[in-house]
């Protein structure tokens, strides 16, 4: 058996949402596909073989929209994960990728170059994958953009309460100006930061296949929030959000794993009734990219609509940057296609927003000449006094 | 028409789906399959190279994992390809018709695989064409009131497309957003909306097609009326890919309603909640959704979440739910008079949504399928039609043979239209129990042709119910049908293996 999950009755409602679908038309890389190939190889029904069907069903962009939708429960990209960890020749081949592609993306001395591990360190496994799909070195928004976004007042529902800041490993190793920025913005709020120790949330890591690694730093993340007495935990990339709602799967105790699950909260949340003003040289047309890990309602949206009114001119809503972790390795030109598609909705902003460090990496990457795109925190400026 | 009974009588009715999910099928054991001699047993080295000439790149598909992902449909029936093509241009399957008829190669519409009797199923091997690259955006004309569209578009985008411009393209099968344009017309798909717009069939107005043999057919046009010569377009709708390949269809379009509002009304019997659709209907309110919920369907809801919030009365056993669509004003005074008709009737709770709330209306509604597994984890899906006056009778019959077998039936849908969805719920791991599921669907389908109606209101017959449909038909139309199919098919290439 490979991966969890619940038994696929091919009702196809998946085949809506994924987006390796709508940019290919090649059933065979949809959901239920993939869903229905891990089923066949788990009964040995059609004479398949493992490695085939890992190669083919590997080419997911673990993008979770299927998950999201499917009333059975069923867990494709835990599957491909499942599938990637019980292919013996995957690791080896995704490594020596790894370490060709990073050693000459960037030149030595430059602060990526230090992140290129010679062995397996899963803490640097998120960052490199990020710079993998060509998040460019620097402290964000290229060209360069001021913070035009300035808090004015802020709300009272947090004041005093003490929280977590779970920054990821991008803001962590390449964009500190998002950590500053989170900082910033959760102190106008009167939060109380507790010092935290966490690591990567591991997503990168566990869809790659590294379920162990991935394991490992769950349950180093966790006891760092144990640690500082459970409390909240803000949160500012959407897939860092998700990998840590699917820790529950490595807690025990069911109530404990309902605290963590509530622990867990965007800042767009936090910053809701923040009162923001416009300042400086702000682009006309600015657009806000959704990521496929982002909730619902959609807070980080739902901020900036606040804050920008008519300048935000545009919304993605189905399309998936194409980051695409390991599957971007493996198979660029099915990632491009399914990136291309999510430039033609954004077609004609000057500034693409988003609230993922996966997006932020790849349209970062694949931005057409003079848009810039960036994490919608780096367009926060400090508080007025 | 009042189907004929003898059909039926002294037959032995074939158990579908005689094997277990997911099995590989090469169609031998399907009795009616015999006497299909003559066709390619197997792609040659020569049909593979002509394959990845005529589609280079990745439009051919030869990989045993790649070709699996083409194997099965929603019916969860089973057949392998031996290739899968996937045309982007229609040259491209003019060639493909020409060689597969003269090497007599079996080929199979396929697009995304929604359908639920195993329709794009390749049940005695062949080449599958995946229809899903013949997409684009459709062409709306707001002065024709027409919308030229490839087959391969998802039939939600069509409609959001339609919808831009102030028109509307009304046919909702509940896979409207899975679902493709192409599969839409090939299967003639249903929805809730029939009761007030009708099926797929009332809205095309033309095809192009691309004919075994290289043939190029167009049918009808962009004018809404048409009477010359004989409707061959009408022929393609429900053909079930059995005419040629759909390469291009006009549908009609009309204005788009300006708004909606619904109302889900609760009574004590199934008999009260017909009395209350009649009334309805008798007040001269026709809406464009009218459902109902057995029983069994609320008792499913009722065991989770949707049970608490739906906002409908506890003592209620039955419920309908009705949707009007029109003008502001005019929807409100519909609304006004719905609620009017049924006053005098005791529902035991009536809820009005609009705007937002028309949403919560439906969750439930929306919920049942899913809700049914909570009183058994395996299911048939049958969907039966009856004529309208014989719904209760249907309903009330259908429960009765679910009874006598011990299995939940719960029953559901289109009241507005008399098509009935029959869940037959079970468990396939207790011994035998499958094929008593079976069974009680044999008897429901018995009792929909003795009532007068049909074995299949949306889904069609496909693999699943082939030999049924050829017993409902019976004899003569079935040699008729064929006859037919041999015009446009003459060496039976297209979609063989069901059926007529
Ligand atoms: C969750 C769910 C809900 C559903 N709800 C409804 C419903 O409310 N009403 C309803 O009527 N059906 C419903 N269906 C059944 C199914 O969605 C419809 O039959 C739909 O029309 C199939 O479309 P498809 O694009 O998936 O086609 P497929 O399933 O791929 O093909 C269906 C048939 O059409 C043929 N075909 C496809 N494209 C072409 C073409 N271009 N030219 C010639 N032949 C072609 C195929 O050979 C096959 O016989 C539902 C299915 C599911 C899974
Ligand atoms: S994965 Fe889930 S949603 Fe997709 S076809 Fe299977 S059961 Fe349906
Ligand atoms: S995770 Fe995303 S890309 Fe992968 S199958 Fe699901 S929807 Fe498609």
């Amino acid at each position: 058996m490979v991966g969890v999950a619940g038994e696929c009755i091919l009702c196809g409602k998946c085949l809506e949402v994924c987006p390796l679908l709508a940019a290919t038309g090649r059933e065979e890389l949809g959901p239920r596909a993939k869903a229905d190939l891990c089923h066949l190889l788990a009964r040995d029904e059609a004479g398949l073989r493992g490695a085939d069907v890992a190669r083919l069903a590997g080419l997911c962009l673990g993008c979770d929209r299927c998950a999201a939708v499917c009333s059975q429960g069923v867990d494709v990209p835990g599957l491909v994960a499942g599938l990637r960890g019980a292919h013996p020749d995957f690791k080896g081949w995704l490594w020596k990728t790894w370490l060709s592609h990073a050693k000459t993306l960037w030149p030595v001395g430059s602060a990526m170059a230090g992140l290129v591990p010679d062995s397996l360190r899963p803490e640097r496994f998120g960052p490199l994958l990020k710079m993998l799909a060509g998040l460019r070195d620097g402290p964000g928004l290229t060209p360069a953009l001021a913070p035009f976004l300035t808090p004015t007042s802020f709300p009272d529902t947090h004041r005093g309460e003490p929280m977590l800041l779970f920054p990821g490993c991008t803001a962590t190793h390449v964009r500190q100006r998002w950590l500053a920025a989170a900082h910033s913005l959760l102190h106008g709020l009167g939060v109380a930061i507790l010092p935290g120790d966490f690591r990567c949330c591991g997503s990168g890591l566990k869809s790659a296949g590294f379920a162990d690694e991935a394991r490992a730093m769950a349950l180093h993340n966790l006891a760092a929030w144990r640690g500082a007495g459970r409390p909240k935990v803000a949160v500012f990339c959407a897939s860092c959000l998700s990998a840590l709602r699917g820790y529950t799967h490595y807690i025990d105790d069911p109530a404990e794993a309902e605290v963590w699950r509530n622990s867990l909260i965007l800042l767009s949340i936090l910053a809701k009734d923040t009162v923001f003003v416009i300042s400086g040289a702000v682009p006309d047309r600015i657009a806000y990219h959704r990521p496929c890990h982002a909730d619902g309602a959609g807070s980080d949206h739902l901020l900036l609509v606040a804050a920008l009114g008519d300048r935000l001119v545009e919304s993605t809503d189905r399309q998936c940057c194409g980051f695409g972790g390991v599957m971007a390795l493996g198979a660029p030109e099915l990632a491009d296609r399914v990136n291309a598609r999510c430039w033609d909705q954004l077609a004609g902003a000057e500034l693409v927003l988003t609230g993922c460090s996966a997006c932020a990496a790849r349209l970062d990457a694949t931005a057409p000449a003079g848009v810039a795109v960036g994490h919608w925190l780096e367009v926060i400026g400090q508080m007025r006094r | 028409m009042v189907k004929e009974m003898s059909s039926w009588r002294g037959v032995e009715l074939r158990s579908r789906r005689a094997r277990c999910d997911g099995v590989i099928d090469t169609g031998q054991h399907r009795p009616y399959l015999s006497g299909m001699i003559g066709y390619a047993a197997s792609l040659t080295a020569a049909h593979r190279a002509f394959l990845l000439d005529l589609f280079p790149g990745d439009g051919c598909v030869l990989s045993s994992e790649g070709l699996a992902a083409f194997s099965a449909d929603a019916s969860r029936e089973r057949a392998m390809p031996w290739a899968v093509v996937r045309p982007e241009r229609r040259d491209q399957l003019v060639e493909l018709l020409r060689w597969a008829e003269a090497e007599r190669m079996p080929v199979y519409p396929r697009a995304r695989g929604t359908g639920r009797v195993g329709g794009a199923v390749p049940s005695l091997g062949g080449v599958v064409v995946s229809m899903l690259r013949m997409a684009g955006e459709p062409v709306v004309d707001a002065d024709d009131f027409v919308a030229e569209v490839l087959p391969g578009v998802i039939t939600a985008d069509l409609q959001a497309a339609c919808a831009a411009k102030g028109l509307f393209y009304p046919p909702d099968p509940a896979s409207v957003r899975i679902s493709t344009i192409g599969g839409n017309v090939a299967t003639c798909a249903g929805g809730l909306r029939a009761v007030k717009y009708g099926v797929t069939r009332d809205w095309v107005l033309g095809v192009e097609a691309v004919l075994p043999g290289g043939r190029v057919l167009r049918t009808g046009g962009r004018s809404h009326k048409d009477v010359v010569g004989l409707d061959l377009t009408r022929l393609f709708v429900g053909s079930n890919g059995r005419l040629g390949l759909m390469t291009g269809i006009t549908l009609k379009l009309i204005p788009l309603p300006e708004t909606s509002a619904s109302a889900l009304v609760g009574f004590a019997d199934l008999a009260s909640s017909l009395a209350g659709a009649g009334a309805v209907f008798r007040a001269g309110v026709l809406p464009s959704a009218c459902e109902f919920m057995d029983q069994g369907a609320l008792e499913a809801l009722r065991l989770g979440p949707e049970g608490t919030s739906m906002p409908l009365a506890p003592g209620a056993r039955a419920a309908l739910l009705f949707k009007l669509d029109g003008t502001g004003p005019g929807v409100a005074a519909e609304m006004d008079r719905l609620t009017a008709a049924l006053a005098p009737l005791s529902s035991v709770s009536v809820e009005v949504g609009r705007g937002e709330a028309e949403e919560m209306v439906w969750n439930a509604r929306r919920g049942i399928s899913a809700a049914a597994f909570r009183l058994a984890p395996d299911k048939l899906a049958e969907d039966i039609a009856v004529p309208r006056g014989r719904v209760a009778e249907a309903v009330e019959r259908a429960r009765e043979i679910g009874r006598a077998h011990g299995l939940h039936v719960l029953c559901f849908g289109h009241l507005g239209d008399g098509n009935i969805h029959v869940n037959i719920m079970h468990d396939r791991s207790h011994p035998g129990e499958s094929a008593i599921a079976h069974q009680a669907a044999d008897e429901i389908f018995r009792l929909a042709v003795s009532l007068g109606g049909t074995i299949s209101g949306e889904h069609g017959t496909g693999l699943t119910k082939a030999s049924f449909a050829d017993e409902q038909l019976g004899p003569e139309a079935v040699a008729i049908m064929r006859g037919v199919r041999r015009v446009f098919d003459p060496r039976e290439i297209m979609n063989p293996g069901k059926g007529w």
